[in-house]
């Protein structure tokens, strides 16, 4: 008997942890973008958890039934950078909130304004310009090498990178949504060579809407993906121990070593297949290069669902011209998804005295759900 | 009964959370095949991308059968596949088979269609394992 309630207990936590997983989607996948809706009602719960904060309120529709709706407004880390706290509303509150519905008919949405109604305030906005840390140039070590980390004694992390996703550097601005959806499928040939099944298969995952999404699962962002990271990562240098390590924001909290002692770049074939491959890195100048073999094929390598094989073979270049400018350039070599090699990247912008904070994707499990 | 169902549980986690997000075919599949739903021979199929062609095994071991072709059909996800296999007293027999790819996104995948070996005719079903 006590047995046969175990199993039940299982079955039931199992369950419980298999819709949240499937349940954090893209905010394309999630939310029509075409469509508009105005509520307004009472704050019933407030949940400011990662990687977005929702609120849930009472809304009463003109023939008086009252049904409750999870508004999702924000990334907790994000507001909370931009001065807003989880106090800065309240249960029982009136708000009036627009922003746009659900796909289907699950009540939810995502807030573009949230007023709170008996003071006409807009809350959870972003000011019109974070503050830039002040120009200075790249920090260096002792024996004039570029530190990709803060400069002595001071706080910091690279933040948000200036693409949403990667795409070939041809020159030509390619439209896009935040998630990487092309507004134009027929631009699919701009965005990287590929082959003929690699191209069906990235332009299927366009037409669902990103919905099968590795990391809406809270799979760990693998290849480039990793310096898109909402909130941020960083450069930990372990010279000593020839070793650079990359504390990454997002992902669950992910990290990945880069060897910089010397050794040869790694075999994909003799690698253990992962998520962020086997990196060998070494200077050249002021720009780190890192080589990377040995990717498995369980990620998406950038927002938007650029496809890859185990054959994947990257080559990254970081740079850092100024203490606020990190230059990220990538060549990607997939012979068995690409035509030829090709080359993307991007500028990510230091944030300065501050320290990544803790984020795990699935710490947002209870507040996905749709009343 | 414990045991079984933290099995089954924790087989629904990893089945919900992970997929092979490369090639679609690339991997172990395993079904069967026949003229019959009682009729059935079991399948396990083999497949490789080596950014060219689609290689393969059916059935690996010491019997088993080297594909000679797989096409994917990427405009409607569907699959020709021909090999050359033996019988029990030793004459040749094609196999030729054509199905549609489905449930892409998913591990495990699958692929429904019609297979014809020699002069039998029958379907078949693939689930990447």
């Amino acid at each position: 008997m006590r047995h046969a309630a175990l199993a039940v207990l299982v079955v039931v936590l199992a369950i419980l942890l298999v819709v949240p997983a499937s349940a954090q989607k893209s905010f394309s996948a999630t939310y029509d973008s075409e469509r508009q809706v105005k509520l307004e009602g009472i704050v019933t719960r407030i949940d400011w958890v990662n990687p977005s904060a929702y609120l849930l309120i009472d809304v009463k529709d003109a023939g008086g039934t009252i049904t409750n709706w999870a508004v999702e407004f924000g990334n907790p880390l994000e507001l909370d950078r931009d001065g807003w706290k989880r106090n800065s509303l309240h249960i029982g509150d009136v708000v009036n909130v627009e922003g746009n519905p659900a796909r289907g008919e699950s009540r939810q949405a995502f807030a573009k304004s949230v007023i709170l109604k008996s003071t006409g305030k807009r809350l959870f906005v972003a000011p019109a310009r974070r503050a830039a840390a002040p120009a200075a140039p790249a920090p260096r070590w002792p024996d004039g090498r570029v530190r990709l980390g803060p400069p002595p004694g001071k706080k910091g992390y690279w933040g948000t990178a200036s693409v949403k996703a990667l795409v070939e550097n041809t020159g030509v601005k390619i439209p896009m949504n935040d998630d990487g959806l092309l507004l134009n499928l027929t631009d699919a040939d701009r965005v990287a060579p590929f082959q003929p099944w690699a191209k069906a298969l990235y332009l299927r995952r366009q037409r669902m809407l990103l919905k099968d999404d590795p990391l809406a699962r809270c799979l760990p962002p693998g290849g480039p993906r990793q310096f898109h990271s909402a909130n941020g990562f960083q450069f930990i240098e372990q010279r000593e121990l020839g070793r650079i390590l990359v504390l990454l924001g997002g992902g669950d909290r992910n990290w990945r070593v880069i060897s910089t002692d010397g050794r040869p770049v790694g075999q994909a074939a003799e690698a253990v297949l992962s998520y962020y491959g086997t990196s060998v890195g070494h200077w050249e100048k002021d720009t780190l290069v890192v080589d990377s073999v040995g990717f498995n094929e369980r990620f998406w390598m950038t927002s938007g669902g650029l496809p890859h094989t185990e054959a994947l073979h990257l080559t990254e270049r970081f740079s850092r011209p100024d203490l606020n400018t990190l230059k990220y350039e990538v060549t990607v070599d997939d012979p068995r998804t690409y035509t030829r090699t090709w080359t993307g990247g991007w500028i990510v912008q230091w944030v300065p005295d501050k320290e990544i904070e803790e984020y795990f994707c699935e710490e947002n499990a209870e507040s996905t759900f749709i009343r | 009964m414990f045991r079984a169902a933290c099995g089954l549980a924790c087989l629904g986690i990893v089945v919900s959370g992970i997929a092979q997000e490369g090639h679609p075919l690339t991997g172990t599949w395993s079904g069967d095949w026949g003229p019959t739903t009682t009729q059935r021979n079991h399948l396990t199929f083999v497949m490789n991308w080596d950014g060219k062609n689609v290689t393969g095994t059916i059935n690996p071991g010491p019997d088993s059968i080297p594909v000679g072709s797989v096409l994917l059909d990427v405009t409607n996800w569907t699959v020709r596949m021909e090999a050359d296999a033996k019988d029990q007293s030793g004459r040749a027999v094609h196999i030729a088979a054509e199905g549609k790819l489905e449930d892409i996104a998913s591990w495990h995948r699958k692929i429904t269609g019609t297979w014809v070996q020699g002069t039998t005719k029958g379907d078949f079903r693939l689930t990447r394992d």
